[in-house]
């Protein structure tokens, strides 16, 4: 009989603001000494379980134990015997590393003995430097490091690998691991499927209810199978023609390569955050920009769009420099932008005329491409809608929609799939891949190493600089892999191997 | 691209509409301060209370004593009994002002020699000590010539007419003031939120990354704020004419070309501001720091002619200083264009500046 | 000999709100926004206050027509000229002045009349005609009076004087506490009430909303921290830092400025402390109710600002007020200690309104201090 840490029975949580029934009629145990993966996408309920079982919310139906204590009325008994990371860390961006440890070894009552803690993630030589300058990686490295402070029974942590590459997801789990005793349990939340078989346990959550409760190999032996028997039990997905492709008009134009990167290079002081970036891309290719957090493609892609001014170099969409005549160039470009920044006040309707007459679609012609959009890309029943109310994945078709209201060539995205689930995932690049087919040319960046796997070429991009360009296929090959993940790592550490 | 600008101006305005906070900003404060100042606010001095030490104890004295009583100004008079109850009274503030009058009043009145009383005011309060002082110098003055037996002799009188505002009703210069502060607080609010929010957003990339030029972006954020904050006025300012029978002696048309460019400069600072700042709260306390120094040292509270030179040369900068002297000189004098376009000029020149100075700021942000 | 060992439970507390304290210090140094607030905003306050507020007796400029042909009044007008308090330009085109009238180039205007010295000679009163520019409220009523005093000064040490006769009664005016009739010597204090009231809420407004935003709230409230320890921690550091910026200003005031203080400065900084106790306790209850740094700041400002500067006395005097309003201040932290402050400096310590302040004051913290302490938050949502 295995012991367990959490035993929740029928519990429902309602939120009355938004009328959103966040978890619904959930039962689950989580076992004692194990590492327990809650996955699913944004809006499916983890964070809200999560703060249910250690007392930061109120259940409306159902009952939870924690550590065989009530959370609601023993909170403050439950709180010594767990340590929490939540969501954006718990740092204190103004506080230095040593010092931010220092407080939480104060609010835990427990020696300031941190050589060991430091040693143990890295952090040593950070001391003290403030939490607001650590990068990604190091950040969520302090804030593990401060919710392991006094051993706890029980850690929980919301979504700590959020945003990171692969390899500093490892090390935080390896960090994790190498702190636990045979009685410590550990519930980490994630939205990336493919983190599923580094989990003794997986839960996967859709819609406020577990889906799948059990050994991450019952469901599938590789990330990928893994995921496609996860979008079975959500129901399935079945590929239909794209709607928004086929409705693309598509404009015929000579050039060869639309968008152009010609030795792009961005300084801030001293520093480079990008060099010696150039890249070309064809006609109806989709290109991605990947690596992990700080090494230079965003801010290559914010030069791309102009939101960004080169210190060197050029960048030219459709043999436009954007610089010299940015409203010309920027007439060509549709882009969806990261968390997908809409107005959230205005309804679906207002933002999609509204980002036609700025993208120069005519008066007369505006409403009746309204009408086809909002009817193409299944926006109906959110018309008069605040698009802040919109679900996530309604989000991003109308984030898509204002991108494409006006037929551009080209398509730049910002992270486009960041914390859907998997079902909006795939529905997503379906339309991607045909629009390509179709002729748009797409530049897009992305923390989903498989989403690399829909790209055409793929540029890999490390400490300023692009130290990989290629196909896939060609990537793998070079990394002697055979999936992305493990190919970005492998060149990475090659990379620091070489530069020492 | 002036289609481009049309679809923006119409965003800015749903925006503004539809965000409850922008809503509170336009409706309430202009609302709550009208009522506030048109009922509460006045630099008028009334309800004073008195303390009387009267050592005379006469129909004489005692009827000095009534004319306060009777008086508009006065409120309360308590009766001392010695020096010390005066001094206490005045200290703990029971009263703003203290009247003695000496044990030989009676007696030298009727002698038709000259008496002196002791009017004591209360220095904490100085300016209203100092109309307080005056008023009862006038009570007793008056009382003083009707009870005088004696032939008249020479003085000085004067004959007061005071133009544009024969009652020197307060509220007429308050209204008149206020209308163009409201307008300039509210036009400052929205226009710092404007920018600064859509950076919060998120959707500030989308502007950025649009056709739209900064030029373009500019236009169509000056013009919504604008377009209410002149509404806002035009509002305000014919509710104090119906409400408190504000005048209005000059030109319509001139009155909309002030506000339109005054409000112009205005919101010009307050895209300025915006565009340094990163977050709203930033830009709130940003307009905030420009705002109180700018209303205080505009002439609202005291005459500009009376600051040190070098601070009345710093109230040119000032774009609510000429703003509120047009306004009162159309409202209340019927101002000439000539002397109004000379208050127009600085304003105008400013209005460049500061949206020139918008514009640049924030495409440098963006690095 | 027993030696008592503490529980570590006491032992953990005192930790804890250490803690939490110097992590509200280093931040209050590493963010810009609290020194602003605390130091910038008072420091340009006070700048303003003293070299742009002016409440004074004004110099008036005017105008004069003489159509007096009399060679003695001559005299009068130099003696506008000499005065203190107006600064005469003589016409000789009554159009022309009327005109500089409308276009503000005067504030007024003064009209001898041709009958003017006949009528002193006959012993009889004279008149003159004023006419101000009524649009300019205040200056109206200096330009009212000043020329008359000023006259009458004149005529009794005229060839006149002799015909004079003095009034019947006279009043003597005394101005307690302020000899000087230095409008400064009021203004200042009473601008420092207003200052400690912004920066009491302003600075305190922020400071919760900002932790719920930042997420940092939510971390700590699943450690040892108590409901106590939190409501501690924000109110400890801030007083501390408003207590200086307090000093400063005082300092300011009385150093720099040389306002003349009375009283007593420990009674000062008492009441002082107590006033700034309740506009950390405003601030603190906005910003615990609303977790939301914008709103909060906004209701801030509406809330603590405004009321202080409009109905605290300090510019409107709060007699004049209808009898509701009037009542209504009463309950305001800054009538009481707008107030407070004006007595202490110009007059020294009065016992009462001391009393009354500090009553008053402390009654009002406690409540704030109940209330945050009630509604602080030991889960997202209660």
């Amino acid at each position: 009989m295995t012991a367990t840490t959490v035993e929740i029975k029928n519990l429902t949580k309602i939120f009355t603001d938004t009328n959103t029934t966040a978890i619904n009629d959930l039962s689950l145990n989580i076992e004692k000494g194990k590492i327990t993966g809650l996955i699913g996408a944004d809006g499916t309920g983890k964070t809200t379980l999560i703060r249910l079982i250690i007392g930061l919310l109120v259940t409306d139906k159902g009952e939870i134990e924690t550590l065989g204590l009530d959370p609601f009325t023993q909170k403050y008994k439950l709180n010594q015997k767990i340590g929490y990371m939540p969501q954006k860390f718990g740092l204190y961006e103004d506080l230095s590393v040593i010092e931010n440890l220092n407080l939480y070894a104060d609010l835990k009552n427990v020696p300031r003995d941190f050589d060991e803690l430091l040693e143990f993630t890295d952090l040593a030589r950070f001391k003290d430097r403030l939490a607001g300058r650590l990068s990604g990686g190091m950040k969520q490295k302090l804030g593990l490091a401060c919710a392991l402070m006094g051993f706890p029974e029980f850690l929980v942590l919301d979504e700590p690998s959020v945003g990171v590459d692969p390899i500093s997801r490892r090390e935080l789990m390896k960090l994790v691991r190498n702190s636990m005793n045979e009685n410590t349990t550990v519930l980490w939340s994630t939205a990336y499927l493919d983190e599923a078989h580094s989990f003794d346990t997986a839960v996967v959550m859709d819609a406020g209810k577990v889906i799948f409760n059990g050994i991450p190999n019952e469901l599938g032996n590789t990330s990928q199978e893994f995921e496609n028997n996860v979008i079975e039990l959500m129901g399935g997905y079945k590929k239909k023609e794209s709607l928004i492709a086929e409705h693309f008009e598509m404009n015929d134009y000579d050039t060869e390569y639309p968008v152009e990167a010609l030795d792009l290079a961005k300084k801030y002081g001293d520093f480079y955050a990008v060099r010696n970036n150039t890249f070309h891309i064809k006609k109806g290719e989709i290109f991605g920009l990947l690596g992990p957090n700080g090494a230079g493609k965003s801010t290559s892609f914010k030069m791309m769009c102009g939101l960004a001014t080169p210190t060197k170099g050029t960048a030219k969409i459709m043999e436009t420099d954007i610089k010299e005549n940015p409203s010309k160039a920027r007439s060509y470009l549709g882009y969806m932008a990261q968390k997908f920044s809409l107005y959230g006040n205005l309804t679906v309707r207002q933002n999609l005329e509204f980002f036609a007459g700025i993208y120069g679609v005519s008066i007369l012609s505006r409403k009746e491409r309204v009408d086809e959009v909002i009817d193409v890309f299944s926006l109906k029943q959110y018309e008069n809608q605040l698009s802040f109310e919109l679900p996530l994945g309604f989000k991003q078709r109308l984030s898509m929609a204002c991108a494409l209201i006006h037929n551009p060539p080209i398509l730049f995205l910002d992270e486009p799939t960041s914390g859907v689930d998997v079902l909006t995932r795939r529905d997503f690049w379906n339309h991607i891949t045909s629009l390509a087919k179709k002729g748009v040319t797409i530049l897009v960046t992305t923390h989903f190493m498989d989403e690399a796997e829909y790209c055409d070429r793929i540029s890999l991009f490390y400490k300023g600089e692009a130290i990989a360009i290629g196909t896939p296929e060609e990537l793998k090959q070079k990394a002697n892999v055979d999936n992305m993940e493990e190919t970005f790592i492998k060149l990475i550490e090659e990379r620091d191997e070489n530069d020492d | 691209m002036f289609r481009r600008v049309l679809a923006l101006i119409k965003k800015e305005f749903l925006a503004i509409w539809k965000d409850p906070r922008s809503r509170a900003i336009i409706i309430a404060p202009p609302l709550i301060q009208l009522l506030l100042f048109a009922n509460a606010l006045t630099m008028e001095i009334k309800n004073i209370d008195m303390v009387v030490l009267d050592r005379s104890n006469t129909v004489e004295s005692r009827e000095l004593i009534s004319r306060f009583e009777n008086s508009r100004w006065f409120r309360n008079i308590i009766y001392a009994n010695n020096e010390i109850d005066i001094r206490t009274h005045i200290n703990e503030q029971n009263v703003q002002i203290g009247l003695e009058i000496n044990n030989d009043f009676a007696g030298q009145i009727k002698q038709n020699k000259p008496v002196s009383v002791q009017v004591i005011v209360d220095g904490r309060q100085t300016n209203s000590a100092a109309i307080a002082g005056g008023y009862a110098s006038q009570i007793i003055s008056q009382y003083s010539n009707e009870i005088d037996k004696r032939p008249q002799g020479a003085s000085i009188r004067a004959e007061v007419r005071n133009w544009f505002n024969p009652n020197l009703e307060y509220q007429w210069f308050l209204l008149g003031t206020l209308v163009s502060l409201l307008a300039v607080i509210t036009a400052l609010m929205l226009t710092a939120l404007s920018i600064a929010r859509e950076r919060e957003m998120g959707t500030f990339d989308q502007l950025i990354v649009s056709p739209l030029s900064s030029g373009e972006i500019l236009i169509g954020k000056t013009i919504p704020p604008l377009i209410i904050a002149v509404i806002m006025t035009s509002i305000m300012t014919v509710l104090a004419m119906l409400f408190f029978n504000m005048p209005f002696a000059g030109s319509v048309f001139w009155f909309f070309v002030t506000i339109i460019i005054a409000l112009l400069s205005i919101v010009g600072i307050g895209l300025f501001i915006s565009s340094l700042c990163k977050t709203q709260q930033q830009a709130i306390l940003g307009v905030f720091v420009f705002q109180s120094p700018a209303i205080l040292l505009s002439g609202f509270i005291s005459p500009i002619e009376d600051m040190p030179l070098l601070v009345q040369k710093i109230t040119y900068l000032n774009p609510i200083r000429f703003f509120m002297t047009i306004t009162k000189g159309i409202l209340f004098k019927g101002m000439l264009p000539q002397d109004i376009i000379m208050n127009l000029i600085p304003m105008i020149i400013m209005a460049c500046v500061a949206l020139t100075a918008a514009g640049w700021m924030f495409k440098r942000k963006l690095d | 000999m027993m030696i008592k060992k503490p529980s570590p439970q006491k032992l953990s507390n005192i930790r804890i709100i250490r803690a939490l304290i110097t992590k509200e210090f280093l931040q209050i140094v590493r963010d810009p926004s609290s020194i602003l607030i605390a130091f910038v905003i008072p420091f340009i306050y006070l700048v303003i206050y003293m070299y742009g507020i002016n409440l004074d007796t004004v110099k008036v400029t005017m105008g004069i027509k003489n159509d007096d042909p009399a060679p003695e009044t001559l005299t009068l007008i130099k003696s506008f000229d000499q005065s203190d308090y107006i600064t005469p330009y003589v016409y000789n085109d009554k159009d022309l002045m009327y005109h500089d009238l409308i276009r503000s180039r005067i504030k007024g205007a003064i009209i001898i009349p041709n009958d003017f010295s006949s009528k002193l000679l006959k012993s009889r009163p004279a008149d003159i005609l004023i006419i101000t520019d009524g649009s300019e409220t205040n200056l109206a009523n200096y330009a009212q009076s000043y020329p008359v005093s000023i006259a009458n000064q004149w005529l009794s040490e005229s060839r006149y004087k002799y015909l004079v006769k003095p009034p019947l009664i006279n009043t003597e005016l005394r101005y307690w506490f302020n000899q000087d009739i230095n409008s400064h010597y009021f203004i200042m204090p009473g601008s420092l009430a207003i200052t400690m009231t912004l920066i009491g809420i302003l600075l305190t407004a922020l400071v919760v909303a900002r932790e719920w935003e930042r997420g940092t709230m939510e971390a700590l409230l699943s450690t040892r921290v108590k409901r106590i320890h939190i409501v501690l921690s924000k109110y400890i550091p801030y007083f501390i830092l408003g207590m200086m910026s307090m000093v400063f200003s005082v300092f300011m005031c009385i150093v720099v400025y040389n306002i003349p203080f009375q009283g007593n400065l420990l009674i000062l900084f008492t009441v002082g402390g107590l006033f700034l106790l309740s506009c950390m306790g405003i601030g603190l209850t906005i910003s615990t109710l609303l977790r939301d740094q914008f709103l909060a700041s906004q209701v801030a400002l509406a809330v603590g600002f405004l009321p202080a500067l409009m109905l605290s006395g300090l510019i409107f005097p709060i007699n004049s007020m209808p009898e509701g309003f009037q009542i209504f201040t009463r309950f305001l932290p800054p009538r009481y200690f707008v107030s407070f402050i004006q007595s202490e400096f110009m007059a020294g310590t009065i016992w009462k309104i001391v009393l009354e302040s500090s009553l008053f004051l402390a009654i009002l913290g406690w409540l704030l201090f109940v209330i945050v302490y009630k509604k602080t938050a030991v889960r997202l949502e209660d």
